[in-house]
Formats: structure tokens, sequence, C-alpha cells
């Protein structure tokens, strides 16, 4: 058999290493759906009965929308974020523990394309998760209030996926480079993720607090996420859809920025 | 054109708690030719990994550089690695795939989109392909390491870096393991080894380095080191009855030896001559 190597400065061939690691990032969490998938369904099924339709009915918002339409919005945005932040986190830090990440190190990869691959992958499960809260939220809307939930702007609530994919699965990126421990990297789930997630305007507008808070949320970056999504699928939001897109592209920006850091400086050695 | 070029290589590791420096490779310096099987030996902590680390980008060199096929690792290393093929030390655990994704992975990683062939013919070879679709839990020791030898040479690399391949791995293996390597030897691949097994090096190695606490200390041969560090064993059974046993310096001859120990040939009943060994250069050349 003849020694011959492909040429890295080709496009087929860095298209080829781009498709792998999207690919490979498709068929690990496809290898544990009942964790990726299934188990989130379940959150927002849950969340859905008990927020959105037992208590649902006794939430006064002041906008005059049904509680569980302004809802539905916030938990597929919540169920994006989360499986996008945790797609790329565990992938790299499972990937610590076992060693091969090792193997993308000693490999003709750019860190630009591990990004972006861990972005692509973190984007199709946290769409996947969304759009199985959408379905189940649907079902709960028609059952509770007799309409179909709306979808006034499906193709900013495309744009919305993507970004919002994008931005955690970069920030689960950033934090899993630099972390050294699992300790780490559930520290910035429950201590920055969590809170800004619930505060960031999923379950209460901020026209229902109180005006120190509404200035406060104003800081907090998934608040525009949030409501851009909730925007392009009510129609109606918090804030108006030019700020939530810049705030989000914005957004994009940094976390990849950060994630390029991180891999510079973070480390590919196994745990 | 040289398979790897080593030049002045420092590494120093900073102990971040302690604020203590570990020079782990202290300006060293060799090369590889194209086609060769060269042995890095030391004992452990000489800073064999380290050399290694650096060569692949897993570790940034403190100062100076390292040449693939006349490319730097720190100035195009998406070149470098293009030419590498890697056998890490520990063997790598990934979970989630079986053999034959694992290693359709990993040619992607080099760009080859349907490199089915190759796969194949490294799973027969590695006696993997009865079980290529199993998970890398379900594997044995000596199937985990012989999957890591075919991973890092499904792109077909220029120069393949074997980081203590055979550790942990049964006679049998590791034979067959070796028979492996000379065959990627006469396809045309350059070959850098770390091993602990010096009598394999021995026989395998066109040139061998000794490294030990960063410093290169000895780079030749394997003949030169032995002739220069090793010493033949003599053992000469007389007429008389008695025996006499000599350590000699390996390349002198039976009848300097003779000589020097003012023996008659007509004198000797019988004789036994144990050759020096790289075993023997090698634990001569650490301890200097």
């Amino acid at each position: 058999m003849t020694i011959q190597t492909q040429s890295i400065d080709s496009a087929q061939t860095r298209l080829v290493i781009f498709m792998t690691l999207v690919k490979r990032e498709i068929k690990r969490f496809m290898k544990v759906i009942i964790q990726t998938v299934v188990s989130p369904f379940i959150s927002s099924f849950l969340y859905l009965l008990v927020f959105g339709v037992s208590l649902g009915g006794s939430v006064q918002l002041n906008n005059g929308l049904p509680y569980l339409s302004f809802l539905i919005p916030g938990l597929m945005v919540m169920g994006l974020i989360n499986n996008a932040f945790q797609n790329s986190s565990s992938s790299i830090v499972t990937s610590k523990f076992s060693g091969d990440l090792e193997d993308i190190r000693v490999a003709p990869i750019p860190h630009g394309y591990i990004i972006g691959a861990m972005g692509l992958g973190a984007v199709i499960r946290g769409t996947v998760v969304g759009l199985i809260t959408g379905l189940v939220g649907a079902i709960f809307h028609y059952m509770q209030l007799g309409k179909a939930l709306p979808l006034v702007h499906p193709l900013w609530t495309i744009f919305f996926f993507i970004v919002g994919g994008l931005i955690f699965s970069f920030i689960g990126t950033f934090i899993a480079f630099l972390a050294k421990t699992f300790d780490q990297l559930s520290a910035f789930s429950a201590f920055i993720l969590l809170p800004l997630t619930y505060l960031g305007g999923v379950f209460i507008s901020i026209q229902n607090l109180h005006p120190f808070w509404q200035q406060l949320s104003k800081f907090n970056p998934l608040f525009y996420l949030i409501n851009g999504f909730r925007y392009s699928l009510l129609g109606e939001s918090d804030v108006d859809l030019q700020t939530s897109v810049i705030v989000c592209l914005l957004g994009v920006m940094i976390t990849f920025l950060m994630a390029k850091i991180s891999l510079k400086k973070g480390s590919f050695s196994r745990w | 054109m040289k398979a790897l070029d080593v030049q002045n290589l420092v590494k120093t590791y900073h102990d971040k708690a302690g604020g203590v420096k570990v020079e782990a490779v202290k300006s060293v310096s060799f090369s590889i030719h194209p086609g060769q099987i060269f042995g890095l030996l030391g004992p452990n902590g000489a800073g064999k990994t380290s050399l290694i680390g650096c060569t692949t980008t897993l570790e940034q060199p403190t100062s100076g550089d390292i040449l693939v096929f006349g490319e730097s690792v720190i100035h195009n290393p998406l070149h470098t690695k293009m030419k590498l093929g890697v056998v890490h030390q520990e063997i790598i655990n990934t979970g989630f795939f079986d053999v034959w994704e694992i290693l359709d992975f990993q040619s992607g990683y080099y760009g080859l989109h349907k490199n089915k062939e190759r796969c194949d013919y490294l799973m027969h070879k590695l006696s993997l392909y009865e079980h290529r679709n199993k998970k890398l839990k379900q594997l044995s020791g000596g199937m985990k390491r012989r999957l890591m030898i075919a991973k890092a040479l499904v792109h077909s690399p220029k120069l393949l870096l074997l980081d203590e391949p055979t550790a942990g791995v049964d006679v049998g293996l590791r034979e067959s393991l070796w028979k492996f390597v000379q065959e990627l030897k006469a396809e045309g691949m350059s070959i850098l080894l770390t091993t602990h097994y010096l009598e394999e090096a021995e026989k395998l190695c066109d040139q061998v380095a000794i490294i030990n606490k960063g410093q290169i200390l000895f780079c030749g041969s394997p003949k030169d080191v032995i002739s220069q560090y090793a010493q033949k064993k003599l053992t000469i059974y007389l007429k008389d009855g008695s025996r006499k046993e000599f350590n000699e310096h390996a390349n002198l001859g039976l009848n300097e030896i003779l000589n020097k120990q003012q023996i008659n040939l007509s004198d000797i009943k019988d004789m036994k001559i144990e050759e020096g060994r790289l075993e023997d250069a090698f634990s001569k050349v650490v301890t200097l």
C-alpha cells in the first residue's frame, strides 16, 4: 500500500474534517438519547402541566396574553439553551475524561472547526428539544385554550434557534476547555446559567416586576434571546425585535471569541 | 529532507502551586531520516513523552523547533499533523463508539471521506475485523492497543510516533506488532519509537537516542552504543579443568582478549562468548 497524504489546503479535505466532527457530535448525543432528548422532554412536559395548565389560570399578565401561550416560547428557549450548553460541554468533558480529545488535538483540525462543529451539533440537539417542547406545548395549548399555538414569524424563530444554540454551545465549549474538574462545570450551570434563565423571562414577563427588577433584567442577555424568540412565535414581547437581534448577534461573536481563547489557553489533555 | 528534525528543543513545565520550574527537555537535538526506525530510549520521566507531546502539539515547546519533513510544528502545525500518526502511551477509552466508527471518525479528522478500504485492511492486519462492531469497553487490553495503532495509520502517515506501544501487551502480540512495524518500514514509513523493551529496540531500530533527565546522552546506531558502552562476557574452560571469566569491551576481538589475558589458544578446551547487549549499554549510559 503506498503512502499518500491528503492536503490540508484543499477545501474538500477541510469540509470532510468539519462534517466528521459534526457527525460525531450528532452520533454521540443520539447514542444517549434518553439522557439528551427524552429527559428534557419529560421536564418540559411537567413544567407545562404544572405551571402552564394547573397554575397558569391564576396568573394574570399585563399584556393580556394567556399564561400558557406566554410560557411555551420561554420553555422552548430554556430547552434549547440548556441542551446546547450541555451538548458541547459534556462532549468536551467526556472526551477529556476518556482521552479522545487528544486525538482531535493531534489531528489537523483548526480550532474554529472544533468550535463550529460543536456549535452545529448543539444547535441540532437544542432545536430538537425545543421543537419537542413546542409540540407538547402546542397540544396543551389546543386542549386548554381551544386554538392553535401561533407562529407569527417562522423565519425569526429559526434565527433565534440558531443564534441561541450557538451562543450556549460556545459558552459550553469555553467553560469545558478551561474547566479542570466536573465541579467547575456544574458550578457554572448552577450559579450562572440557571439564575440567568429563570430571571430572563422564561416564566414571567418583566412588566409584572417591580421597576428596579425590570431595569436589572435588561442587563441579562438571555432576556433578549427569550423575548426575541417569544416575539417570533406570538408577535409580541417585552423588548423590540431589533434590540433582541443585535444583542443576540453580539452574543454569538463574543462567545465565539471566548471559545477560541479557551481552546488556545485551555487543555486538551486527559483528566 | 529529514523525516523529523528536533532543533534545540526545550520544554519547561511550571508548577504554579509550588512556583517550581521543571525542565523536562533540555536543548535536545536529533534527526530521523526517511524510512528509519528511530528508538528514543530512556527511563521513566526522562522526557520522551514530553518530546513526543511537542512534536504532536499536545505540548507547546518552551524554545527550539521541530521540523516534520521540513515543516515547523510551531509555524505550520496543520501541515505537520497531516504527516504524523500518533500512538499515545495511554489507551484512549471513548465509550460511545464501536471500532469501525472510531476508525471512520479518525479518517474524517484527516479529511478522508471514503476510507473503508484502508480501515478494512488495517482491521484485518491487526486482527480487529471480527471485532469491528464492538465498543471499546468490550475489547481486551491487547485489542485496544491494536486499535490505537490502526487509528494512527488510517491516513497512511509518513512519520509514525509510537509512544510505548507494547506497554502491558503479551509476548505473542508484542512480536506480531514489531513484525508489523517492520512491514511499515518496508513501505517507506519513518518511525519514532519509545519502548522499555531494549532487546526489541536493538533488533528493530536503525538509530537510537538515549535520553535521561531531559538530555540526549547518546545518539547513534544500536551497534555503536553497544560497542562503546557494553561489555562482552567471555567464559573460557581450560584443559586443566579450571575456568576463567572476563568482561571485556564489546568491540575487542578474541585474539586481543586472549593476548590481554595471556592465554594460549592451545590451552583452551572450550569457551562461551556472550555478546554485549543494548540493555547493558543503556544501563551504563544512563548512570554516567
